[in-house]
């Protein structure tokens, strides 16, 4: 079995998602070739044949002459399966590859299952297994869900890739960077909410910062904003944001319908409460009994390692 | 000597004519400011406010004549019904003059006025003109002098005052001088039953009488053409409540309390809904702000305006009216402002209060209503959210339709889509279906009714929200559709009594619903458990506990129920110490309105004001009558920093700890009450929102043991 | 302007879910349905660009289910479309991207749109590809996951999420297809006379057979519930031993501690 795998560049940079593609090839045990439009400077870790095209030439995103980049990669290479990171970059050309070369496309696959491929369906709440019924196919692989096992290593063997010309439909302008105005939470992968009971307004930066340890943003219940503790911005539940981080920690929060509501919807929960019958237990994936403002400084310490 | 007056004495019959001349034009230039008037409220929709007439009279002549209203605040009203009595008695002493003087006298000889009769009707008069001179004084010292804070001081008050106190000044000295010429020594007797004519007499009494004669018909005609003044400036100045207001009276909303009109959604051709202009108001509407005085008795009670929100009731209806006479073409959300329209709460206290029955709170739903339905605006995304969680899910929360009846997993709680009969449907409402606070509520309510061997069925997962937090938002649409669904199931299931624990719920099931074409009887848990109580159906063991209840505005305000409730926590040994606003004058805890979907931005919590209020009670327990309130407070105790020195129960929870077992009931007495005092003691004494079930549960053990 | 805004009707993600009979797709009874979120903010972008062209492009709404999608498709109608055409498939779910994008491609080809606003994805099957393989198949210009879209003379500008919350700008011209992602816009709440007008507006009806026959590239070879991701974990004890566990657990639970 061989696997083209589809590197990530952007704003000069590989990006480290591209290794998850190798580990995927492994895990799937399956001989790999890597292409990449980017530039020598940022050349993977990888020891195999790397197909570059370069990005200034080509653009950092241009799907039109990315997927003929590609195209030309899989005539030459002829491999069973095309493997994307499902990204902003992967989902946006994996289709058009599939398209071109009729082959089915199974979409941000998390797991492996005696070789057919697990997806996510209904938020997480079912789990399909997925088999393509095409010669050859298109993956694109759940960012994180296979992780490298070590280190990546080796220096790749580099064959240039260039068209004939770079005549696109599509005009890309730039990056726009991202804004800082106040805070958008229904976009963090990572929420830790402060409630009553951390106690007082003096023990809020200590739920802050174990929300940074964690790259994520403070959240909090609406007592604690209503209190004046922490900006309304940070309110989580029906009258504030209503967020589906990967991660929820619960700080002192009992868990009133209005925050269950806003919060229930992220992938993983871990409260810290004092009590262990509140209602926050109920949806929560882990429940740490203990104080919180005893816990929430001993954890945030073990994370910034 | 004869007890009598000559009437026109010193000013001449000659002055008959021009005096009739000058009111007859008075009494022109009132009707045409009248006039003027009603033009503006035709501005505004037809609205039949004039079936059962009879009624409306009686209410009308109560109101009026009785200050009823008017009094409810005794400050301001004491003086403003002495004034306005004294006011209607120097009126009829001037009819009861002209009835002699131009009519019973002059065709058949009649005097009227004359001996003991004359004697009590100087007296009385004389009395109600110094009444009315005294209360005025006082009023007019609470405007001008030590002013409440809200209360406005216009152009029309310097001149109702001035107007007033001049009118009766000049009565009197005019009063004064006859008496000075005419009685003080010719008839000394008589004088003596116009005791302030007398006093003024006193003053004047050196004068010769060519001097009074001229004193007097200069007095005579400043209060003649004063009094002709006044009739004049009825409709143009603020004297215009002297006819708004007792016809509000008689225009008074006969319907049940918090009846709102129910929109045709199938009616062809209608698309506009809501008012957005004058013209979108009914006249009634229009006609309010001109029965309105100003007095500030709805801004005063305003939860919203009390908490620095953008929202003054007096002021919504004041810009109605500004905006009818001045700019009928300008948007009267602009005017009003959407920040007032959404922080309304509907908790009535407003139109509860008001002395001229002005309808505050159906003139913000019905511009909340356009806002909703012709401009899909809300308060907040929260609220759209919420609107379309209830379209999708029937629960604001989003939480899954099927999981409804969940909370009844164990309980001896029948589901009638099972087929199963019942005594008594169960509408839990959403709160008490998905909130884990609340539903400790429903399943104490169910625990009640199966002690009283009541059976309780529920729709479970068919029932969807009431929509009564939607209706109040403006979002009829949505309101009709999810209610539509809820008649179909409970007319289906052939349900002949509903039960509530949410007195919202209670209100648009028993009353909104009807026109709907839902007619069967809603009861609020409260008054249900109460004659429970009654009929001896259920047994309490009673332990002492301090509270303090919390009316909510819809068990309260909207339905009246404020004894039940209170019975049945006497009851069940509870020693109410009363906030001071309680009954009619309860304060809202901020959720009404649909304001329990939104989030409160402005100003400072409705529901901490409310807490503080229970905590200085000095009762460690405030109890409450509905879900929205009981969330509000838990919220509040914490958000005011009340944790520890109140607590939140409902009246349920409260009496599913005291049900006595069936062997108690047979054998209840002294010792098993002390039994209970002591077994319970300490759950009373608790200050914990909630005592962990295993703690009721052996509390509960204590009492049988 | 010919606009076309594909949308699908999906449960509503509270609700609990199980596998149907076949073990192909999730079992209907008790779920509630509403409009695909992220097709929600594709028919708000479709009814926006309208009103900023003075009400001249027509907006057709697509979508492809049973029965009961027509709730969908009259919200959209509702929101601003101005004709439906309803592909009735109650077979829908067995159907793969490949197919269902062939369905709309095969509709669309001879309509001739100038735009086509689809979500990013859906929220049941999340496959993140219709929208893609629709504009590839009618040979349109394709930019995805929008979080701003501009149009100006044949031209749209639009801002592409990327990871970290970076955008991409880029400009594509017309015609093309859009797919759009949570933060484009805010939809608006139907308002009451059009929710009125919209129970008067034209929906066809198409089935499956007069479209395409392509076969499915991709099946589902089984659908489940996912092992329990050891839900309802307390940790009780010893701070230390607590601090442990829960970062054992973070690290092989979530992909958030690495």
């Amino acid at each position: 079995m061989k696997a083209l795998l589809i590197g990530e560049y952007r704003q000069g940079k590989l990006l480290d998602t591209t290794y998850e593609l190798k580990a995927f090839a492994d895990r799937l045990g399956a001989d790999s070739v890597m292409l990449l439009v980017g530039s020598d400077t940022e050349l993977p870790k990888y020891a195999g044949k790397l197909y570059l095209a370069d990005a200034a030439k080509y653009g950092e995103y241009n799907p039109d002459l990315h997927k003929q980049l590609v195209l030309q990669a899989v005539e030459k290479e002829n491999p069973d399966c095309i493997v994307f990171v499902h990204s902003s970059y992967g989902w946006d050309l994996a289709p058009r590859v599939a398209v071109a070369l009729k082959a089915g496309q199974v979409s941000e696959i998390v797991a492996l299952n005696e070789g057919a491929y697990e997806v996510n369906a209904c938020n997480a709440k079912l789990r399909r297994t997925v088999t393509p019924r095409s010669g050859r196919c298109v993956l694109t692989i759940q960012a994180g869900a296979f992780s490298p096992s070590g280190e990546p290593q080796g220096t790749p063997q580099l064959e240039r890739l260039e068209l004939s010309g770079t005549a696109s439909a599509i005009e890309f302008v730039g990056y726009e960077a991202a804004e800082q105005k106040g805070v958008d939470l229904s976009k963090a992968e990572v929420i830790v909410s402060a409630g009553r009971g951390v106690g007082k307004k003096d023990n809020v930066p200590v739920i802050a910062a174990l929300a940074s340890a964690l790259g994520g943003e403070l959240g909090a219940s609406r007592p604690v904003v209503d209190a004046g503790w922490v900006d309304h911005s940070h309110q989580v539940g029906t009258t504030g944001q209503t967020v589906s981080p990967k991660l929820y920690v619960a700080c002192g929060i009992s868990g009133a319908i209005q925050h269950l509501a806003g919060m229930k919807k992220a992938d993983f929960i871990v409260a810290i409460n004092k009590d262990k019958d509140a209602p926050i237990g109920e949806i929560a994936d882990v429940l740490v009994v203990a104080d919180v403002m005893q816990f929430v400084p001993a954890f945030t310490a073990k994370c910034a390692r | 000597m004869e007890a009598t007056r000559e009437i026109y004495w010193n000013v001449g019959h000659g002055v008959v004519l021009p005096m009739y001349l000058l009111t007859l034009l008075a009494f022109a230039a009132c009707a045409y400011g009248c006039w003027k008037r009603i033009e503006v409220y035709r501005q505004g929709k037809p609205l039949n406010r004039l079936d059962n007439l009879r009624e409306r009279i009686m209410l009308m002549a109560t109101n009026l004549f009785g200050q009823i209203r008017v009094l409810r605040v005794a400050g301001p009203g004491i003086p403003h019904a002495l004034f306005f009595w004294g006011f209607v008695v120097l009126f009829i002493g001037t009819l009861l003059v002209m009835a002699q003087a131009d009519v019973s006298q002059p065709l058949f000889g009649v005097r009227i006025l004359t001996g003991g009769f004359y004697k009590a009707y100087s007296l009385v008069l004389d009395l109600a003109g110094l009444a009315a001179l005294v209360t005025l004084f006082g009023l007019a010292l609470r405007r001008f002098v030590a002013r409440p804070e809200g209360l406005k001081i216009t152009r029309d008050d310097y001149l109702m005052h001035g107007l007033l106190s001049a009118i009766i000044v000049t009565g009197f000295f005019a009063e004064g001088v006859r008496m000075a010429a005419t009685e003080l020594r010719q008839n000394p007797d008589l004088a003596r039953f116009s005791p302030i004519g007398l006093f003024v007499a006193g003053q004047f009494a050196a004068l010769d009488l060519q001097s009074l004669k001229e004193l007097h018909r200069l007095w005579w005609w400043c209060h003649f053409l004063l009094v002709t003044g006044f009739i004049a400036a009825i409709p143009w100045t603020k004297f215009r409540h002297l006819l708004t207001t007792p016809a509000n009276y008689l225009f008074v909303d006969l319907r049940p309390k918090g009846s709102i009109a129910t929109i045709d959604l199938e009616a062809e051709g209608v698309e506009h809904f809501g008012v957005d202009k004058v013209a979108d108001l009914t006249w009634k509407d229009i006609f309010d702000a001109d029965a309105c005085t100003s007095c500030k008795r709805c801004q005063d009670r305003c939860p919203a305006f009390n908490t620095d929100k953008p929202l003054s009731p007096m002021q919504v209806v004041q810009q109605i009216g500004e905006t009818a006479c001045t700019a009928p073409q300008a948007d009267l959300i602009e005017t009003v402002g959407r920040d007032a329209l959404w922080s309304c709460t509907t908790c009535r206290s407003c139109q509860e209060i008001c002395p001229a029955q002005v309808e505050h709170v159906n003139k913000v739903i019905e511009m909340r209503r356009n806002l909703v339905l012709m401009q899909g605006e809300f308060p907040g995304e929260e609220v759209m959210v919420a609107a379309n969680n209830v379209e999708v899910n029937g629960n604001p929360f989003g939480m899954a339709y099927a999981e409804r009846g969940k909370w009844s997993d164990g309980l001896p709680v029948r589901h009638l889509s099972e087929g199963e009969g019942a005594d008594i449907l169960y509408f839990v409402g959403c709160y008490a279906s998905f909130d884990k606070r609340n539903q400790e509520v429903a399943k104490s309510f169910v625990k009640i009714c199966d002690a009283a061997g009541v059976s309780v069925g529920i729709l479970g997962k068919e029932e969807r929200c009431c929509g009564e937090p939607l209706r109040k938002l403006g979002n009829e649409y949505l309101y009709q559709v999810t209610a539509q669904e809820n008649i179909e199931l409970i007319k289906g299931y052939g349900v002949k009594k509903i039960v509530t624990t949410c007195p919202h719920c209670l209100n648009t099931l028993g009353r909104d619903y009807r026109d709907l074409g839902l007619d069967v009887e809603v009861e609020h848990y409260t008054v249900f458990i109460d004659r429970l109580l009654t009929q001896g159906t259920l047994a309490l063991a009673p332990h002492q506990f301090d509270y303090t209840y919390h009316d909510s505005c819809y068990l309260g305000r909207y339905q009246g129920i404020m004894e039940q409730p209170r019975n049945v926590l006497h009851v069940a040994g509870g020693r109410i110490n009363e906030m001071q606003r309680s009954g009619l004058e309860s304060f809202c805890c901020g959720a009404g309105g649909g304001r329990i979907l939104a989030e409160e931005k402005l100003g400072s919590r409705i529901n901490v004001q409310r807490v503080k209020m229970a905590e200085a009670t000095g009762a460690p327990l405030i109890v409450s009558n509905c879900p929205f309130c009981l969330t509000m407070f838990e919220d509040g105790i914490k958000t005011g920093d009340c944790e520890g020195k109140l607590a939140v129960r409902d009246l349920a929870e409260v009496v599913a700890e005291r049900l006595a077992t069936p062997l108690e009931i047979g054998k209840a007495g002294p010792e098993l009450s002390m039994a209970a005092v002591t077994a319970l003691a300490e759950v009373a004494g608790r200050i914990e929102p909630a005592p962990p079930e295993e703690e009721r549960l052996a509390a509960a053990e204590g009492v049988s043991a | 302007m010919k606009i076309l805004v594909c949308i699908k009707q999906v449960p509503d993600m509270e609700s609990r879910f199980r596998p149907n009979g076949e073990k192909t797709w999730y079992d209907e009874s008790d779920l509630a349905f509403r409009m695909n979120e992220y097709d929600e903010y594709a028919v708000e972008q479709a009814v926006q660009l309208k009103e900023q062209l003075g009400g001249e492009p027509e907006i057709t709404v697509l979508s492809i289910g049973p029965e009961r999608t027509v709730e969908a498709i009259k919200k959209a109608l509702a929101m601003g479309g101005d004709r439906a055409v309803h592909i009735r498939d109650d077979r829908y779910y067995q159907k793969d991207p490949w197919q269902i994008a062939s369905m709309i491609a095969s509709y669309a080809k001879g309509e001739a749109f100038d735009l086509i606003f689809t979500g990013m994805q859906s929220q049941d099957r999340g496959s993140a590809q219709v929208g893609v393989i629709v504009a590839e198949l009618l040979g349109l210009s394709c930019a995805t996951t929008l979080v701003g879209f501009s149009y100006d003379g044949g031209t749209i500008t639009v801002k592409r999420e990327l990871e970290g919350g970076i955008k991409g700008v880029a400009k594509l011209k017309l015609p093309a297809l859009v797919t759009c992602q949570l933060g484009l816009n805010t939809p608006r709440y139907p308002t009451l006379p059009n929710i009125m007008k919209a129970k008067k507006k034209e929906i066809a009806s198409l089935t499956p057979a007069e479209l395409s026959g392509e076969a499915e590239l991709t099946a589902t070879a089984a659908i489940y519930p996912p092992a329990k991701k050891g839900g309802g974990l307390v940790l009780e004890g010893d701070i230390g031993v607590q601090v442990d566990r829960l970062m054992g657990i973070l690290k092989e639970k979530t992909a958030v501690l690495r």
